[in-house]
């Protein structure tokens, strides 16, 4: 009996959410709560560091 | 950052500007390169190359990172991580981000690279702040 291949795998799309905090401020000057995801391959340093800093960059 | 191991977290965030027409395949190649293992040497490697970022680059420094480069070329080519670079984008644009690179250190935002000295300040006081 033969079985339907599987379809391909994707790359792995695990993401924990974290907030943006409150400091941030968008130009009409209410306080943002942005959800913002997280690329486990895109973050460096332990989850519960006392630090995070997030990088918002643009390679070009 | 070493000198701040274990109390760090660094998270990098896509945010190719509107007119920089490189920067996305260049940001959806460093996922590609992400999803086998390979992100900080590959965003290593495009800041150091920037901004020659054509298709014939991308996958010329996914070879030199230690990629199989027709595994790499067909996600870059599938564009299999799009959403996410726009997902990012969004998120920027929601929270106001219209300039690079801007930092949120513990959510208080820096815009523009501080000089390091400032910089390690700014993460001083953070941490102060935590104690």
């Amino acid at each position: 009996m033969s079985r339907a291949p599987s379809p391909t795998p994707r790359s792995p799309r695990v993401y924990t959410i974290i907030l943006a905090c409150a400091l941030v401020f968008v130009p009409a000057g209410a306080p943002a709560q942005v959800e913002l995801t997280v690329a486990p391959f895109m973050a460096k340093g332990p989850a519960d560091a006392p630090v995070t800093i997030v990088d918002f960059s643009d390679y070009q | 950052m070493k000198e701040y191991d274990g109390r760090i977290r660094l998270v990098f965030k896509d945010r190719p500007l509107a007119g920089h027409a490189l920067a996305r395949p260049a940001h959806e190649a460093a996922r590609c390169a992400g999803a086998k293992g390979k992100y900080w040497e590959y965003h290593d490697r495009l800041f150091a190359e920037q901004p020659a970022f054509e298709r014939a680059d991308l996958l010329l420094y996914a070879g030199e990172v230690g990629l199989d480069r027709a595994e790499f070329a067909r996600c870059l080519d599938e564009r299999r991580f799009a959403a996410d670079v726009e997902a990012d984008v969004r998120q920027a644009v929601a929270l106001g981000i219209m300039r690079t690179p801007t930092l949120l250190v513990n959510g208080r935002r820096i815009e523009g690279a501080p000089p390091l000295e400032e910089f390690r300040a700014i993460v001083e006081q953070a941490l102060r702040e935590r104690r």
